[in-house]
């Protein structure tokens, strides 16, 4: 792929961060560090599932929430239930599964209809469909509604306590390490080489014989399942599903850590996203009124930094 | 002995102006088919539509027998037509190796892969390896292709069309852009294509087109008004009336 | 069948509003190439100093002027100050930089008027109903809003078809390159259709707040809603802006007005009127989805 050896070296040291976190939270008295350390391996493996859409095949998608938000609903509604269902249903074997398919399928049938349109269309259709998940999980009042739904226990893991913050944090790394590898596999395949050139000029694809349309559909549903799985470690964190996780904010915070970090460049969504959430977490510490700031921030960053933070540290003609 | 592509009362109007007037067209297999004419005659809508980026109001195109007016575009290239553009379209963030291989795997149809890394593979590096040389890229494989000078994309833009193995080759306006040796090298490839390959071919560089041509149609306002081999249309009268003075 | 009438009237009233806030933005987007996110934000404007003006004066139309003038001199600021320079830019940036415009203005609009929904009620000379026909009142404000929609929508079209200011937003919508090569000052031009549709936003936000609460995020829903207007009714089309606005304002009232009485039948009340009010919101997405199945473009794309 083409890293340059200064890319090289910081993502060394973040893994090493990363993996050290737990070890330098303890030492320092702050535990939400750790909850801080989840959130964004989360948020990255939603960010690193939104750029194979956006920065590989170049499919703006303004609804990528909804897969979120359904994933994580999946987790809850299947642990809300579970008095009436076999008992493996808050397994974490079944339940992840689980909401990584309903995304999957469900995509499936939206992306059809979606990837009719180009453009500016697309991206609004995608907002569309997004907003009629956020209105329904809203509308459910069975399942909370507006208020969302609580979850008493995290899905069951294999020889790790409930309630043991540090062990599901390995257990967030370990996916997010996964979603990246996986994906960068993807990234170097044939799929993907079809994919980078949807991208970079669909209409030579078709004038070699290539009809796009199953590809994009195809990166799609992948897209959206890695999402879901997002969605599913984010309710497991915070033992708590909302229609919030739905909303179209939420979609437009997920393209701007595509960009922040670097569109089409895979491990920039690590960044993309740890650069957000820290983001988040220092500004409301500050004021209340914290978007004021993140608005013009994030102005600043369309109109300045074109390549995002991975480009950035590649030096003048970037790694990949 | 029907042509290899045979278009028929080809029409097109966008609005009032008619871009296209009850077109016929023929290419033989193996032969170099020119089409000529000035500016504004509808050689480029023309292209268009027999290419399938465009949908004709009236008419047919039979490729090898088969009706293709409303294929989609990658349908006629897997019919065995395929088309090389005016102004390069070429994967500029790709070497000139990938290109040509990623033609080479969507010919082979294989792209639903997702673990195999696709640019160590030698059943795809291997023929675009071929391709390049047959155009004299080969020492640019390497390149990435917006390195690479003008003549270069233009030699990369015919061995991407040529790697799709087509029967038919639409090639619009290659010299263009072209200095006089690049020209010269790019009509003695053309011409061995010749009998492997049929091509349509749409030029405003003479010499290449009377040097190449084994028929020329010339088109003007959407119509042919003459048909034939190179002598008889450097004779005809109403060709030389088009053109005005042009040789 | 009296109730079938208020609500087609109700429909009829939205869809004017929805045609103010989707004629500004699908001509930006039409003649600019700009997708303006922000445009909801100009709605929000125009309703804040409207209601403001209005409490501290006393006087409805001083009130409405205030909205007017806030959401184009804002919106004007804002097309010179960052707008600008996203014409060039791929729509995606353009998405991102609108959207950072919305997060500042909204919690800018929050530090200084709180987050309680201010309320301000129709002025006393509008207030009241009138018998449209024997035995049916109908709140003389929304006959009021429907009257000056329609004023505005008709006044648009002599503008467009009929002006040659209006021939140069027809030749822009579709040739823009084509328009800078007449010689017009095409930054000027850029600058008044995007002021045009800022006062078009400002108008729809200051005389809707009568009837809603005026709060921060009242624009990002309507936002939505006028994106889905000019999707059905095509990119850059003022036709199909109304089109497409009186169609989304029909299947949006109908649908709230009959949705939640019809689900009673089978669901106890709270639950259908939750479930009625959800599937009410999903009515104009569905409506979307299908329009762009069996027309990708809308119902009357811009050629070109």
């Amino acid at each position: 792929m083409g890293e340059s050896p200064r890319q090289i070296v910081v993502l060394a040291a973040a893994f090493a961060l990363m993996v050290a976190l737990p070890a330098i939270a303890s030492a320092m008295a702050r535990p939400d560090f750790v909850t801080l350390g989840s959130q964004i391996a989360i948020m990255a493996i939603a960010v690193a599932s939104l750029d194979l859409l956006m920065g590989r095949t170049g499919l703006p998608s303004f609804g990528h929430a909804a897969w979120l938000g359904l994933g994580g609903y999946t987790v809850g509604i299947l642990a809300f239930h579970q008095a009436d269902l076999p008992w493996f249903v808050t397994q974490a074997w079944f339940a992840w599964p689980m909401a990584i398919l309903v995304p999957a399928a469900l995509a499936a049938g939206i992306g059809a209809l979606c990837l009719r349109t180009s453009g500016i269309s697309f991206i609004m259709i995608t907002l569309a469909f997004a907003q009629m998940f956020f209105f329904l999980f809203i509308a459910l009042k069975a399942y909370g509604g507006d208020d969302g739904l609580s979850m008493r226990r995290r899905n069951a893991l294999p020889g790790i306590a409930p309630r043991d913050d540090v062990a599901f944090y390995y257990v967030c790394l370990a996916a997010l390490v996964l979603v990246l590898f996986l994906l960068r596999r993807i990234a170097a395949s044939r799929f993907g080489a079809v994919l980078d050139g949807i991208r970079q000029n669909e209409r030579r694809m078709m004038a070699i014989g290539l009809s796009p349309y199953p590809y994009k559909l195809a990166a799609f549903v992948m897209s959206a399942a890695i999402a879901g799985l997002a969605g599913a470690l984010h309710v497991n964190l915070f033992r708590f599903a909302s229609p919030d996780l739905l909303h179209w904010t939420m979609s437009g915070e997920l393209m701007v850590m595509v960009v922040l970090g670097g569109l089409g460049s895979l491990w920039g969504a690590v960044f993309g996203a740890a650069a957000m959430v820290l983001l988040h977490s220092l500004l409301a510490q500050w004021t209340e009124h914290w978007q004021i700031v993140l608005g013009p921030i994030l102005v600043a960053v369309v109109l300045l930094a074109r390549r995002g933070l991975w480009g950035a540290l590649g030096g003048p003609k970037g790694g990949q | 002995m029907s042509a290899l592509l045979e278009v028929r009362g080809l029409c097109k109007r966008f609005g009032g102006l008619v871009a296209t007037d009850a077109l016929d067209l023929d290419v033989r297999a193996g032969e170099i088919h020119a089409l000529i004419g000035p500016n504004g005659a509808g050689k480029t809508t023309a292209i268009a539509q027999i290419a399938g980026e465009q949908r004709p109001d009236a008419g047919t195109i039979r490729l090898a027998g088969q009706d293709i007016t409303t294929l989609p575009v990658s349908a006629r290239v897997r019919a065995g037509m395929t088309r090389s553009f005016q102004i390069t379209q070429v994967l500029m963030q790709a070497t000139a190796l990938a290109n040509v291989a990623l033609v080479e795997q969507v010919r082979q149809g294989h792209s639903f892969r997702f673990w195999r890394d696709a640019g160590r593979d030698t059943g795809l590096a291997g023929p675009a390896l071929a391709v390049l040389e047959r155009v004299g890229l080969a020492p640019r494989a390497p390149v990435v292709a917006a390195d690479l000078s003008h003549g270069e994309r233009r030699q990369l833009e015919l061995a991407m069309a040529l790697a799709t193995h087509p029967r038919l080759l639409l090639l619009d306006e290659p010299m263009a852009g072209l200095g006089s040796i690049e020209c010269a090298a790019m009509t003695v490839l053309l011409q061995s294509l010749k009998g492997e390959v049929a091509i349509l071919l749409v030029e405003h560089d003479m010499d290449a087109v009377f040097a190449l041509a084994d028929r020329i149609t010339v088109l003007q306002n959407g119509a042919a008004i003459a048909s034939g081999s190179p002598a008889a249309i450097r004779a005809d009268a109403a060709v030389r009336d088009a053109y005005l003075g042009t040789p | 069948m009296t109730l079938l009438l208020e609500q087609l009237l109700n429909g009829l009233q939205f869809g004017v509003m929805l045609f103010l806030m989707a004629a500004g933005l699908t001509l930006v987007f039409g003649i600019m190439g700009l997708i303006n996110l922000a445009h909801g934000s100009l709605y929000m404007i125009g309703a804040y100093a409207s209601a403001w003006a209005t409490q501290q004066t006393g006087s409805f139309l001083v009130g409405l002027g205030a909205g007017l003038a806030a959401a184009a001199v804002l919106g004007m600021a804002l097309e010179a100050a960052i707008l600008r320079r996203l014409y060039a830019r791929d729509h995606l940036d353009q998405v991102l930089a609108t959207f950072g415009v919305i997060l500042f203005s909204n919690e800018a609009v929050a530090m200084i008027f709180g987050r309680q929904p201010l309320m301000a009620g129709p002025p006393p000379w509008l207030s009241g109903s009138v018998e449209i026909v024997p035995g049916v009142p109908y709140p003389v404000y929304r006959l009021a809003i429907i009257a000056t929609g329609l004023a505005v929508a008709g006044g648009l079209y002599l503008l467009i078809a009929h002006t040659r200011i209006g021939m140069l937003v027809r030749a822009g919508a579709t040739h823009r390159e084509l328009v800078g090569a007449l010689g017009v000052r095409i930054g000027l031009l850029f600058t008044a259709v995007f002021g045009l549709g800022a006062l078009l936003a400002g108008l729809a936000g200051a005389l809707t707040g009568p009837l809603l609460a005026v709060q921060v995020g009242m624009g990002e829903r309507i936002l939505i809603t006028t994106f889905v207007v000019i999707v059905i009714g095509g990119l850059g089309s003022v036709r199909g802006a109304l089109a497409g606005a009186l169609l989304v304002g029909m299947v949006d009232t109908l649908s709230r007005a009959y949705l939640p009485t019809t689900l009673r039948a089978v669901l106890p009340a709270s639950d259908a009127d939750a479930l009625g009010a959800g599937l009410s919101s999903m009515a104009i997405f569905i409506l979307m989805a299908v329009v762009l199945l069996w027309r990708p473009r809308g119902l009357f794309p811009a050629h070109g």
